[in-house]
Formats: C-alpha cells, sequence, structure tokens
C-alpha cells in the first residue's frame, strides 16, 4: 500500500498520509532542511470520555475522572523500566499530554529518530499497570492537581465549563480531583486502554527531518494489529441553557480575573467540519481583535490590558463555546461591554473591512504555525482525530465571505445562553 | 543556515543577518541592554510597551492594530526582562515572507519600517509624550506587576532570587516597582527612551531570506541621526560563594507549597568551566532522568515537578519544587543528598554520556527556531567572541566526569525560600 502525496502550493508544504491496514492513520510531513524532527502518537481518549461501552457490551462502563490522563502516566511505565529511560539513550526529549479530547505522547530529537521512533510506537502499545506502579503515581498527579488548584488561570476556566455545562463532563477538570484518582485501579486503566488505545481510534504524526519511506517500512514493523472497534462513547443530554450565569471563586491574587463564555448548541458527540473552524476563528477574530469596537471600549474604559486579554473558540465532542478572558478591575462591566458588542455585530452584521483584515491576519498567522516542526505535528493530530485537514483550512480561508461568516454567526455568541467565571481576590 | 554575518552600525550597536530561507517569516528583534538601576527600572520597563501601542505615523492602538493586521498578521512583541546585571528591553517583529502572499505587498520591508516607526518615531511632541498615552501604559504596568501573584511558581522563584541577590543589581525586578511607576510622567518617561537610544547596547538581529540590505540600511539612517553617549558597559557583580544560609517562608493562601533553593557555582561567564556547570546541572536536575526528577520526583513520590536551572550569567543555580508542606524537609534534605552524590562521584558514565546527548540534541534545535535562533545571537552581545550552538556542543562532549565533579563541589547553598499554606500552620 502507497502512502498519498498531499501538497498545498500557495503554502508551499507537503505531506504524505496513510490508512495503515493496522487502522491507524499516519502523517509524514517531511522538513528536509531542519535539524530535527517530531513524532506524535495520540488517541481519541480524553477526560470527556468518562462513560462507554464495547458493542456486545450490555451495560456502560463508568470510569473515575482523570482516568485519561493517569493513564497517560502510567504508560511511560513498562515490564523494563520506564520510557525515559530508553529515550535518555537516543538523547531525544520526550513528553506527553492530556487534554479533553485527547491525549498524546510525543519526542523530538536531532539525531536517532528511528530508535526513538520504535521506543514511542512501543510503549504506547505496551501497557503494563500493577498495584505497586499505579499506586506510587497517586501522590505524583495529586501534587499536579494541586498544582492547578493554585493557578487563577486554569481554575477560572475550569470554573466557567462548569457554569456553562450542566451535564457534559467537558465541566469537570481534566487531571480530576485528589478523591476521583483514589478509585483508579490497573483494572480500570487497562479497560479504558483496552477501548480506546485501539489503532483504528489513534493517530501517527511525524515532521522534521525524515525520510518518509524509511518511516513508513519502520512504523509496519512495529504495529501491533487490532481487530477494529466501534466504541460508544456515551454523552448525557445537554441542554441549551447554562448551569450557573455566574461563578466566583477567591484567591491569594492582587486583580479580578475573568472568564466569560457563550454556549452554542451542538448535538452530542459533534465536531466542528474544517469550514466551521474556519469560520469560527474569523468570527472570533472580528469580534474581540485588537481593532474591534469591543475591544476599543474595553481599553477606553480600562477594563483589559494588552498583556492579558485573550480569545479563544473551545470546542470538543458535543461542547463549543466562545471565551473571553482576561485581567479586569470590574469583571462584571467587562462582560456587559462585551455582550453589548456581540449584540451590536450579530444584528448589524461584519464589517466589510474588518472582515477582509481578520482574513489576512488570520492567515498570515496560520502560516506561522508552519515554521515549527511542532507546531504542524500537533496540529496534523489535533486535525486528524477530529476529521479536518490542515491544507483544507488554508483553502478555505483564502476564499472565506462574509455572507457565510454573517450566517454562521447567527447561531453564535448568544448572551441567553452566556455565563462568567471570576476569580477575585480574597480581600476584596 | 549559513553563517551569521554581522556588521557594526555604531558604538555598542550590531546587526545581525542570519540568512536562513526554511521559515514562513522574517524576524527581526532589536535587543536593548541597559543597566539595572531601581530608579530607573520602571521607567524602561514602560517604553517597550509605550512604543509598540502607538506611534507619529499609527498614533493610536487602533490603527497601529489596523496596520499590523493589513500586513497579514504581522506581530511587534515588546518585552521587559534581565540579563546578569543588565535590564534588557526588546522588541520581536514577526512577518509572513512576501513569497507567501499573492497581491504584491512588501511585506517584509513594509512591517520592518514600522517597527522603526515605533522605536524611532514616537508619538512625541516638545520633547514629551502624550499624557494620555503614558497613564494607560502606567495602569497596564502596574496590573502586570500585580498579576505576577497569579503565578505561584513563579512569585516564588523571583522572591526566592530577591533575598538571594539584595546585594546584586540582579535582584532588581526588571518591571520596577509600583512606588516608581505610580512616579512615571510624560518627562521622564521621554528621558528614558531617549537615554536607551543613545547609551543603550543594541543588538539587531535578523533571521530571514532574500535581501537585508534595505533593512540594515534603514536602521543605519534611524541610528545615523542618534548623538551616542555614555554608552552602557555591562559589569556583573558574581558573588562565588555564599557566607550564610538564608532562609525565608512566607504564608499564603496555596493549596501547595512552593520550595525554591538558591546557589551559588562560582563559576560565570566567561569562565571556560560554565560548561562544566551546565553538564553537571542537567545531570541534576535538568532531564526527565536527571537526579531529581528521578529520586525527588519517581522513587520517593514527593512531588510533580523538581528540578534545577543554571544562569551562566550570574553563576547561580535555582532548583524548583511544589510539595506538601509536611514533605519539605524531607525534599530539601533529598536535593542535597542528590547534589552531595555528584560530589563524590556517584553517577555512571552512562549518566553522564546520556545528559550530555540530550544537551547538545537541545542545542542543536536552535536553528530550527526563529526565536530561539534571534535570541541565541542577541544574548551574547557581551561575551568574547560569538559562538554557534555547534561550539558549544564541542565543549560540551568534551567535559569529563571529574569537570562535572569539580563544579559540584564547588556549589553552597545561598537561599532556601518555602511558600506555604494557611491551614498547616
Amino acid at each position: 500500500m502507497k502512502p498519498k502525496l498531499v501538497k498545498n502550493n500557495l503554502i508551499r508544504e507537503e505531506y504524505f498520509y496513510m490508512k495503515h491496514p493496522s487502522g491507524l492513520d499516519i502523517y509524514v510531513h517531511p522538513k528536509k532542511r531542519y535539524a530535527s524532527s517530531y513524532a506524535i502518537f495520540g488517541t481519541n481518549f480524553g477526560s470527556v470520555n468518562n462513560k462507554f461501552r464495547k458493542p456486545g457490551e450490555e451495560s456502560y462502563t463508568v470510569v473515575p475522572d482523570g482516568i485519561a490522563h493517569y493513564l497517560e502516566h502510567k504508560l511511560f511505565e513498562g515490564k523494563e523500566g520506564d520510557a525515559f529511560e530508553l529515550f535518555a539513550k537516543t538523547g531525544a526529549s520526550a513528553n506527553a499530554y492530556t487534554s479533553f479530547e485527547k491525549t498524546a505522547y510525543l519526542f523530538s530529537c536531532t539525531g536517532n529518530f528511528e530508535d526513538s521512533l520504535n521506543i514511542l510506537l512501543d510503549f504506547v502499545q505496551s501497557p503494563y499497570f500493577t498495584e505497586k506502579n499505579v499506586e506510587k503515581e497517586r501522590e505524583i498527579i495529586g501534587q499536579e492537581i494541586k498544582m492547578y488548584e493554585d493557578s487563577p488561570d486554569w481554575k477560572v476556566l475550569i470554573n466557567l465549563l462548569g457554569a456553562l455545562y450542566k451535564n457534559h463532563p467537558v465541566r469537570n477538570d481534566i487531571a480530576g480531583s485528589v478523591e476521583s484518582i483514589s478509585k483508579i485501579t490497573p483494572e480500570l486503566l487497562y479497560k479504558c486502554y483496552n477501548t480506546f488505545y485501539n489503532l483504528n481510534n489513534m493517530c501517527l504524526c511525524v515532521v522534521g527531518n525524515v525520510d518518509p519511506d524509511a518511516v513508513f517500512t519502520s512504523v509496519d514493523k512495529k504495529l501491533k494489529y487490532s481487530p477494529p472497534i466501534s466504541v460508544e462513547r456515551f454523552f448525557p443530554t445537554e441542554p441549551k441553557e447554562v448551569m450557573n450565569p455566574e461563578i466566583i471563586q477567591t484567591f491569594d491574587i492582587a486583580s479580578p480575573i475573568f472568564s466569560i463564555g457563550f454556549k452554542e448548541n451542538v448535538s452530542e458527540n459533534h465536531r466542528a467540519t474544517t469550514e466551521e473552524m474556519v469560520y469560527s476563528d474569523l468570527i472570533l477574530q472580528c469580534v474581540g481583535s485588537r481593532t474591534s469596537d469591543m475591544y476599543q471600549e474595553l481599553m477606553e474604559q480600562e477594563l483589559i490590558n494588552t498583556s492579558s486579554f485573550t480569545n479563544e473558540y473551545f470546542e470538543g465532542p458535543g461542547y463549543s463555546s466562545v471565551i473571553f478572558s482576561g485581567e479586569s478591575k470590574n469583571p462584571y462591566k467587562a462582560a456587559e461591554i462585551i455582550k453589548k458588542h456581540v449584540q451590536k455585530i450579530k444584528s448589524n452584521g461584519i464589517d466589510e473591512e474588518l472582515f477582509q483584515r481578520i482574513k489576512k491576519s488570520v492567515y498570515g498567522q496560520s502560516l506561522s504555525v508552519f515554521n515549527s516542526i511542532s507546531g504542524i505535528a500537533n496540529l496534523t493530530l489535533d486535525f486528524s482525530l477530529s476529521g479536518k485537514d490542515i491544507f483544507e483550512y488554508i483553502d478555505i480561508l483564502q476564499n472565506a465571505n462574509i455572507n457565510k461568516a454573517n450566517q454562521a454567526l447567527e447561531s453564535k455568541l448568544d448572551s441567553k445562553f452566556s455565563a462568567i467565571s471570576i476569580a477575585q481576590p480574597k480581600n476584596e | 543556515m549559513q553563517n551569521a554575518e554581522k556588521h557594526v552600525i555604531g558604538k555598542n550597536i550590531n546587526f545581525t543577518y542570519i540568512p536562513e530561507s526554511k521559515f514562513k517569516t522574517t524576524t527581526i528583534s532589536v535587543l536593548i541592554f541597559t543597566s539595572l538601576d531601581e530608579k530607573y527600572a520602571s521607567q524602561n520597563a514602560l517604553i517597550p510597551n509605550l512604543l509598540v501601542h502607538s506611534c507619529k505615523k499609527y498614533p493610536s492602538l487602533l490603527s497601529v492594530s489596523k496596520k499590523l493586521e493589513e500586513l497579514y498578521g504581522t506581530s511587534i512583541s515588546p518585552s521587559v526582562g534581565k540579563m546578569g546585571d543588565s535590564q534588557l528591553i526588546s522588541f520581536s517583529m514577526s512577518c509572513i515572507n512576501d513569497s507567501f502572499i499573492t497581491d504584491g505587498t512588501n511585506n517584509v520591508l513594509e512591517s520592518t519600517r514600522l517597527l522603526c516607526e515605533m522605536i524611532f518615531n514616537p508619538d512625541i511632541s516638545n520633547n514629551v509624550f502624550k499624557k494620555e498615552s503614558v497613564e494607560t501604559e502606567k495602569r497596564q504596568l502596574i496590573e502586570e506587576i500585580n498579576s505576577e501573584l497569579s503565578d505561584k511558581k513563579l512569585y516564588a522563584k523571583k522572591k526566592c532570587l530577591k533575598i538571594m541577590c539584595q546585594d546584586e543589581p540582579f535582584g532588581i525586578d526588571p518591571l520596577g516597582d509600583i512606588e516608581n511607576v505610580k512616579k512615571l510622567d510624560e518627562n521622564n518617561v521621554y528621558d528614558a527612551w531617549q537615554r536607551l537610544l543613545t547609551s543603550g547596547n543594541i543588538e539587531i538581529i535578523m533571521t530571514g531570506t532574500g535581501f537585508y540590505e534595505p533593512i540594515l540600511e534603514e536602521f543605519k539612517n534611524q541610528f545615523s541621526k542618534i548623538k551616542r553617549e555614555n554608552v552602557f558597559s555591562y559589569e556583573n557583580k558574581i558573588i562565588k560563594k555564599a557566607s550564610k544560609i538564608k532562609e525565608a517562608k512566607e504564608i499564603m493562601d496555596v493549596v501547595q507549597c512552593k520550595l525554591v533553593m538558591g546557589f551559588r557555582t562560582e563559576i560565570a561567564k566567561p569562565s571556560e568551566d560554565v560548561e562544566s556547570v551546565k553538564v553537571m546541572n542537567a545531570l541534576l536536575g535538568g532531564t526527565a532522568q536527571s537526579k531529581l526528577f528521578v529520586n525527588v520526583r519517581e522513587k520517593l513520590s514527593l512531588c510533580y515537578y523538581c528540578s534545577s536551572k543554571y544562569n551562566a550569567q550570574k553563576g547561580i543555580i535555582f532548583i524548583e519544587s511544589g510539595v506538601q508542606e509536611k514533605n519539605i524537609l524531607k525534599a530539601k534534605e533529598e536535593i542535597l543528598k542528590q547534589i552531595k552524590d555528584i560530589q563524590l562521584g556517584n553517577f555512571t558514565d552512562k549518566e553522564l554520556n546520556e545528559t550530555k546527548l540530550f544537551l547538545s540534541q537541545t542545542l542543536e534545535k536552535v536553528k530550527d527556531s526563529t526565536g530561539a535562533l534571534n535570541s541565541w545571537y542577541g544574548t551574547q552581545t557581551f561575551d568574547k567572541k560569538n559562538q554557534t550552538p555547534e561550539e558549544v556542543i564541542e565543549k560540551i562532549n568534551s567535559i569529563s566526569r571529574e569537570k562535572v565533579i569539580i563544579a559540584a563541589k564547588k556549589i553552597t547553598l545561598d537561599t532556601v525560600y518555602v511558600l506555604s499554606g494557611k491551614e498547616n500552620q
């Protein structure tokens, strides 16, 4: 079976893609003039997948919050020692992360690429969970959870999700809680592993100074064939309405931090298409970039600052929201102004000149991602696991038009379905 | 990548061109080094933000931002930091290359001109900045200083550094302090801007493709209008050994305690031995196979992170960890035990070689990032001779286990800082 070459002439990039007979999606994006290479191996299993069943199973398995992240930690450990020890021999720098919707294992290196790739493919395919090694990790992850509990930036987002979503598991912290991880056992880890770490549910992306043929050949030797699996991922029905319009937590900080989210109505398991992603990104910038009316008024009234105000299109299986965050001396007033401008742009439509400018700037920013091999690899993985394509994104962006943007705006940014989360200094 | 080309524009003003066509962008960094002085820190800290948020040609945040969006999202980022005992004010411009644009815009040249407009041609009249703009930036700088409390890990590290280096310029916060920010006005900020251009030590680094001459000319032209005087000369105060251990503890409403330990190493630039310390530090706590990671985290399960960082300008090592209150003493003892182990030579050749391999690969990666390349060359401004990553790799590889042991034996503990929670009191 031959890999398919996919090119984009505008940005002059190309990658090879193959659906391997094992079911694995493989992308190899050669960047010959780079000194380093990067590989990332990911699965469509994140913190939101806490209830599922395989065909033939009568009841759903419900797992403790934080198990995907716990599994990520434990997968590094093998019968013969841990994967970091093996990577130390090749000189590669290895890491992993768990998000709401996926788990990924990665390394970057400037030599011994094939050896490192073999280590990566081996350890992700060889779980080794024992009572002892699972127990040992509990305190380490407990400290990781506590570190995040002291981070107002992180808590303000998690609290916001808890306010926006009533039932959807995206409302739970990725790492779970000290209480929830106390219930994690080797058996539960194996259950999750055997359900979600199936090559049909995974993707491998390699970017950098590599020979694509050699990569496909060595991957072929390492992949353990597994029968295709269809997992039923259960998500509870989520109402349009938010759970709580407002949530406040106090911290030992000097000034308030806020996040305001606008919940969108999407069906269970829905993921945004490439086109939806393009228009969401454009709309987000038209509403919240530095040249928007909203930003201007927030600055004039001294309600935000340039170093902290951000916007985000937050999307995953069955959830989708637009989020604005930052420090503000008066979060309520900031929220009021944000809502006012969102309403204004929804009723008047997007300004043509603004739209054309934003199109250029989003193109430039998307192109910049291709400077970095880790940027390309992570984006490719994310897009592949959610059924999108990076070159298609560039093409749709080039041809984006304002009518479609205005149309897409109609179902977005409804203040009726918004919530605010605030991290408040404790002395106020 | 071909060799970097260095052009001298004026006294202590260099322009370095790094020809590299593999990137989609051209990146120009302008680094201005000046003395790190309590009196001027806040004034200087205000400058980069003030300059990038408006200029004569685009006199508001709105008009500047519109122009940046028109230039396909060119970013011009201000930053304030320090390198050794100097304050570092910098601007980093990144724009997409002309060959990726179909409408004929001279994106690189236009973006560079905008960068120059900001630095050299701000919105001033009669030798003062606009009061209104200065007030806006004062508010934002105060908010930025205040926000440091939100990141407890960073806060603890800065606090330890401040206590440890109270008698060195390095102990001064490059953002200054709120009292001094409040004293800023359109006059003294104007003076600060002038002082940076007339007396700062300036490095301009460009990583890009094709033509650089018009860009070099642009900067030459701008600097030809500036009379350079009292040019900053870099002096680093190096304290070789800690005389006694300073201990400090602070209580806050936190769930996890932060432990930061500051050490003196005796060895700082321009010493030939800095690579010995780099290897020793990586072996101790710079990798996922380091002594600290393997023992404090993996074997004893005391923490999620425990790592060490070496500052070669100052010859200082900081070890940081987040632990439970009841485990602080245990963590501290284990960290000291790991240092002792290296001093006693309790590490294998395999560990040593793997550490060197990891460091070499990390250095090789510098060439794959425009930001890392610019900073690599920009921050060597006070070194006698510029080194390439390859030259440093060679030095790293030549470090023997004896040299690592010697470096470890020179370490003395200077400061222990603990940020701990309330409930545990």
